[in-house]
């Protein structure tokens, strides 16, 4: 029987061997970030950072700003004629935001999957392909897209069907097809917008486990207002709260914190109402 | 639940409402029957009138001032004619258009509104118009000539609205859940639109077309205006005097002699089959491509 | 499925059979310090504790942290809560260790009797068979070994009843008699780790059957 050096080695596998935090490497530093549809702001002064290989979740009630403060990562919000971003994300000590930055190019290293699974209308096959034709990463295609779906623990289910519609799958399935379909352009970190809400028990436990995996070689930021399921997975997790002021609902960051702490001895009571559920 | 609630019989004490509700089936139905009934009457009139003369020589035979002789071809090619040139000319445009004003135009800005205001109203202009302004603009001020190319070019802009209008259904059709995967897989605004929005839009787009086309090759008012001459006896070509079908139907109805009234409505039928077979092939198209999101 | 919660799991019981490890160790230690009547020995013993309190600790935290985070249900939950007080017993256990080993230092000059450190040694080897069948069995989910426990116990139980006897027939000798006072603490200690043991192989009965019974009543 093996007898362990330290006990201190327990306490850190108890808090799910996050290292500590002068090895954590920042993938996303994010500084006052205020978001605005128009002249009404969604998220307000939102400061913290993301680190790599970690699963960074973001919980709060509804109206709170995390779908709108995740679509910053990857720019997505540039798609939407009002939305304003001021404040910074550096992204690996770069400005997102720069001038010279091409939203392309963010897009295919910060990937993202959405709440309802959105599978193009074509062949599974295409629809893992289409990432890396479109940016011209067209070498082994075949290799590829296996490696893909392989990552997303979809081959073995579609392996002698490629050429079938993608919409002939399953929801849970179709969830994890476009989670291959980011993975096909070889991302840095993977944004993840409510991924398993529009899903039954069983594929949400699968795309949990899957992140599990994931984490390994990618950073995962992930949105649910399922607080369990940020219990269960992540390692960081950020509390969104709203706060009216003046008759305007804006979201706010409460808390950012390590899992463990939010969910046994939160420091603000804001936070500690919400995971309690005594909120409103 | 109250004691008084648990007695009240199942069967419905209102009878009002039930006869009020079988009044206004029977006027839907009456008014369905009056759709019917006067279609079915003029399909039985032309069909009764022409059938008999419905053979080879109507289709291969030019007119001629004998009856038993006469026949529609030039004018059938001339049709024919008209409506490729008509697809090669309006889904070009057509879908350029809607590609524009769905995916790449500022809606906030003046010159698109009045775009889009414009489109609707183009779509109501009576066909008429489209002949004075086709004379006008296109035989006499561009110098074409009547020619088929000016009658294929009227026609365009005759139905252009519409299948703009049709263009952009089926591209507002294309769920914005489609395009933002997209985007959120790297791809440019043009790759979205050409590789994901476009094909997904086709069946639409096509569905549109063929509707579009059927109703152009019924059209009379503007190809008359623009000089299809009743008597030709030659093949037409782009750059020659043509006539159509509908004129050509126009012109026998003037005859007098009565054979000439059966052999039109026998162009009738042609032109009637003509028309249905190219609506059901878009209904064909429609449901065979249906997505199902 | 649920790859986080089942390592979280395997990595609490891997936990608790290390301390139960360490138990050993402490039971070991300071037994060879009473057979000895070595004091050093003992004071190391005493020290030694500060690792099994640091684990115990540890794994605590590690329950609090799994039952807020993972909601575990049915089995997961027998399986957490039997480790929490799996973790107790084993903590306790170390306590008596150091006890034992304090004991022995007070009289480790005075020359045994014989016979009484023999049937002590006894005990104590007794008491070692139980915690390693204890994790043993619950580590093997094995309902039938846990019970089995029972018997073991009843040999200690004998055994301390005979000491205490022995004890009584001591000769007047004042030092003699400390020693005599003190090794019937000791004896009480060894008995009360086999009893916890047995509270170990209840656990393991919990965790399988789902329901809690107490293998024998408080009257034995």
């Amino acid at each position: 029987m093996n007898i362990i050096e330290t006990p201190v080695q327990l306490a850190q596998q108890a808090e799910r061997q996050l290292p500590s935090a002068e090895h954590r490497e920042v993938v996303f530093d994010v500084s006052a970030l205020t978001v605005s549809y128009g002249d009404k702001p969604a998220l307000k002064n939102v400061s913290l950072e993301v680190y790599r290989n970690f699963v960074t979740a973001f919980i709060g009630p509804s109206g709170c700003g995390k779908s709108t403060f995740i679509r910053c990562f990857n720019r997505m919000n540039d798609l939407i004629p009002s939305a304003a971003v001021e404040g910074r994300i550096l992204y690996h000590g770069e400005d997102l935001y720069g001038a010279h930055v091409d939203p392309v190019e963010v897009r295919r290293r910060i990937g993202m999957v959405f709440q309802k699974p959105n599978p193009f209308p074509k062949s599974i096959h295409a629809n893992v392909a289409f990432g890396p034709r479109v940016l011209g990463m067209t070498n082994d295609l075949d290799g590829r897209v296996e490696r893909a779906l392989q990552q997303a623990a979809l081959w073995d289910e579609v392996e002698d069907r490629l050429d079938e519609s993608a919409l002939s799958l399953s929801g849970g399935q179709q969830q994890r097809l476009c989670i291959a379909r980011c993975l096909a352009v070889e991302p840095d970190v993977l944004l993840m917008d409510e991924p398993a809400s529009a899903l039954d028990p069983i594929s949400t436990t699968r795309i949990e486990d899957l992140m599990h995996e994931l984490k390994r070689d990618y950073t995962i930021v992930i949105v649910t207002h399922n607080m369990q399921q940020a219990a269960r997975i992540a390692d960081m997790t950020a509390f969104f709260s709203v706060e009216v002021d003046e008759g305007q609902r804006s979201g706010l960051l409460v808390e950012y914190a390590a899992t463990p702490t939010i969910f046994t001895k939160p420091a603000d009571k804001r936070t500690e109402d919400y995971v309690t559920g005594r909120f409103g | 639940m109250s004691i008084a609630a648990a007695n009240v019989p199942l069967q419905s004490g209102r009878k009002r409402g039930v006869w009020r509700g079988r009044i206004f089936v029977a006027l839907l139905v009456l008014s369905l029957l009056v759709g019917f009934v006067a279609l079915g009457t003029l399909f039985f009139d032309v069909l009764s009138k022409g059938v008999a003369y419905v053979d080879p020589v109507l289709l291969t035979n030019s007119p001629s001032s004998d009856p038993a002789v006469a026949g529609a071809r030039p004018a059938l090619l001339a049709t024919l004619y008209l409506g490729i040139l008509l697809i090669l000319f309006t889904v070009p445009i057509g879908v350029g258009t809607a590609i524009y004003l769905e995916e790449y135009a500022n809606r906030d800005r003046w010159y698109n509104r009045l775009l889009e205001l414009n489109i609707q109203n183009l779509a109501a202009v009576p066909s008429i118009v489209y002949g004075i302004l086709g004379l006008a603009f296109l035989v006499r001020g561009l110098g074409l000539g009547r020619v088929l190319l000016a009658g294929a070019l009227i026609l365009t802009l005759l139905v252009l609205p519409t299948v703009i209008i049709a263009a952009r259904e089926a591209i507002r059709a294309v769920p914005s859940s489609i395009r933002e995967g997209a985007y959120a897989l790297g791809a440019t605004q043009w790759q979205v639109v050409w590789r994901q929005v476009l094909p997904a839009a086709i069946p639409g787009i096509a569905t549109g077309s063929i509707l579009a086309l059927a109703r152009a090759i019924g059209e009379t008012a503007p190809l008359i205006l623009i000089g299809a001459l009743t008597f030709i006896s030659f093949n037409p070509t782009a750059m020659g005097p043509f006539t159509a079908l509908p004129v050509q139907i126009y012109n026998w109805t003037k005859l007098p002699d009565p054979e000439f009234k059966a052999l039109a409505a026998a162009a009738i039928i042609v032109l009637l089959i003509m028309v249905l077979l190219l609506n059901a092939g878009a209904i064909w198209l429609r449901n065979r491509y249906q997505k199902r999101w | 499925m649920r790859i986080s919660l089942q390592e979280e799991l395997d990595q609490l019981e891997a936990a608790l059979q290390e301390e139960g490890a360490l138990v050993l160790r402490a039971l070991r230690g300071c037994l060879n310090a009473l057979g000895r009547q070595d004091a050093e020995l003992a004071d190391e013993v005493v020290a030694f504790d500060d690792e099994v309190d640091e684990t115990y600790v540890a794994i605590e935290e590690g329950i609090q942290s799994l039952l807020a985070r993972q909601t575990p249900v049915a089995i997961d939950l027998r399986n957490v809560l039997a480790v929490l007080h799996i973790n107790l017993h084993l903590e306790r256990m170390a306590d008596y260790c150091v006890t034992v080993a304090k004991l022995t230092k007070l009289v480790h000059d005075t020359p045994p009797d014989e016979t009484l450190a023999e049937a002590l040694e006894d005990m104590g080897n007794r008491a070692k068979e139980m915690i390693q069948a204890a994790l043993d069995s619950f580590a093997n989910r094995d309902v039938e070994s846990a019970e089995s426990l029972v018997d073991m116990d009843e040999l200690i139980d004998r055994a301390n009843r005979r000491v205490v006897h022995q004890i009584l027939s001591l000769s007047a000798d004042p030092d003699l008699r400390e020693w005599g006072l003190r090794m019937l603490l000791v004896s009480r200690c060894l008995e009360r780790i086999g009893d916890h043991a047995v509270d170990i192989g209840e656990q393991t009965a919990f965790l399988v059957s789902g329901q809690f019974r107490e293998f024998t009543d408080a009257s034995h």
